[in-house]
């Protein structure tokens, strides 16, 4: 999957979201998408997952515009909001059994239960969403789109309330897709936490992309730019 | 084919939902015959009436049991941004449509079961054998309803206080179907036949069949305003 945003702008009312945004990620790419409140960051993964109509500009994926793609197309595209877009009265394996259906993959009742085992839900399965901690609810999501394995992964927030172990499971998770050749974008302020999982780095601020850049080391661009979003007197590393 | 199994996927979960929360047939069940108890207090429907006053009380009960449902239609989805992820997946959005329809349609009938018998047997009405054609043409209604319903209920998704205005959305509009379906009612309960209500019948199906097709092509734009 080569994604490629060209000159995106998102304005809801008279408000400018989104300004004029390009980014071209190549497969295997695994970006952190930082930014203050406010900034657009969340808008950008809602276009980008095609939820929401762009004002301006085009999104690419491999080449064909993402708003005149088949349906089809979005199979490839997922978007992981911790412990959200599950049917609460309905279980943990009728949740992943759903959602394989709809995206058309075909997927044994092993495999399901083989997902369900690495996130650590497999005693739980058939247990309702709703009677699940909100802890486990971000894992069944992770649980979701490791069974459903798109090219290319939105997360807004993905850390939500995971705790250490879940922690490395989301981790885990993303670092296997960098080297499958998908491309990953994530939102969040665990700064320290995505750099590490990063391979390029891409603030927004008011709308505007102020920063993309290669991960380096050391990174003493990302640290100015970022700089600016911190408390006074602390670092992104603290 | 597919498109026919995606609408099938998404009426089993809305079923199986349904089966769980028990909620939108519960509450249609105990409305409808609620209603029916007091048109029974209210009026004395004597069997000359019966053709003038039965198809308007019955309709008048489907209308507002029918309401309900629709109310509840999107629940299941609105909890835990379910529709964005309805609406994230490579689904035709006109096989949510047509799955969100069948599924009203399915509740609306299962209350209808039990309204329409129960009406005749409140008002000790003796004409039981037009009661199927009767039926049939209830079931024309409720595909119209159950359509425009499914449109404006999608359309007021994210409307403040959208249990009231779709009602006032939905009503005028359902003016052709609730004329055409209480007039061809009325035919049968006079004549045991349609006679002179055919051109009602056509524009009950006219109803049915442009705005299911129109739902279906519209759907997308609707459902992502």
């Amino acid at each position: 999957m080569h994604l490629t945003v060209r000159h995106l702008a998102k304005a809801y009312g008279l408000l400018w979201a989104l300004k004029d945004v390009s980014l071209d990620l190549p497969p295997g790419e695994v970006v952190a998408l930082l930014g203050p409140n406010g900034a657009g960051k969340t808008t950008l993964l809602k276009l980008l997952a095609g939820m929401i109509s762009p004002t301006g500009g085009e999104i690419l994926l491999d080449g064909s515009n993402l708003s005149q793609s088949p349906n089809e197309r979005r199979s490839a595209i997922g978007f992981l909001a911790p412990g959200e877009h599950l049917y609460e009265n309905l279980t943990a394996r009728e949740n992943l059994t759903f959602f394989a259906s709809l995206y058309k993959k075909r997927r044994s009742p092993g495999q399901v239960d083989a997902v369900l085992d690495e996130v650590g839900l497999q005693q739980r399965s058939k247990e309702y969403a709703a009677a699940l901690s909100n802890g486990m609810k971000c894992r069944l999501s992770i649980a979701k789109w490791k069974l459903l394995e798109p090219e290319l992964l939105l997360l807004d927030e993905p850390y939500g309330v995971l705790d250490g172990s879940g922690v490395d499971l989301l981790e885990s998770f993303l670092k296997d897709r960098g080297t499958q050749g998908s491309v990953t974008i994530m939102a969040s302020h665990h700064v320290a936490r995505v750099l590490s999982l990063c391979t390029r780095a891409v603030i927004l601020h008011q709308g505007k992309l102020t920063f993309d850049e290669a991960r380096q080391q050391p990174w003493d661009s990302f640290t100015r730019a970022y700089g600016e979003f911190l408390p006074h007197g602390e670092s992104w590393t603290s | 084919m597919d498109f026919l199994n995606q609408i099938s996927l998404l009426l089993k979960k809305d079923l199986l939902l349904e089966l769980r929360r028990r909620e939108s047939l519960l509450l249609m069940f105990f409305f409808g015959t609620l209603l029916l108890f007091v048109f029974h207090f209210s009026f004395d429907l004597v069997p000359e009436r019966v053709a003038e006053m039965a198809p308007g009380l019955l309709w008048l009960a489907f209308l507002f049991t029918g309401t309900l449902g629709l109310a509840q239609l999107f629940e299941g989805e609105r909890g835990n941004h379910c529709l964005d992820a309805l609406l994230l997946s490579p689904m035709d959005r006109g096989a949510l449509f047509l799955a969100k329809t069948g599924f009203n349609f399915i509740l609306m009938v299962l209350v209808e079961i039990v309204v329409i018998p129960l009406f005749w047997i409140l008002f000790n009405l003796s004409s039981w054998d037009v009661v199927p054609y009767l039926f049939v043409i209830t079931l024309l209604g409720t595909i119209g309803f159950c359509v425009l319903g499914t449109l404006l209920s999608a359309v007021t998704l994210k409307a403040r206080a959208r249990e009231l205005l779709l009602p006032l959305v939905l009503f005028p509009l359902m003016i052709p179907v609730i004329l055409a379906t209480i007039r061809c009612m009325e035919a049968i309960l006079r004549a045991g036949e349609l006679g002179d209500a055919v051109p009602w019948l056509r524009l009950l199906v006219g109803f049915d069949v442009i705005f299911l097709t129109t739902g279906v092509l519209i759907f997308d734009r609707v459902i992502e305003g």
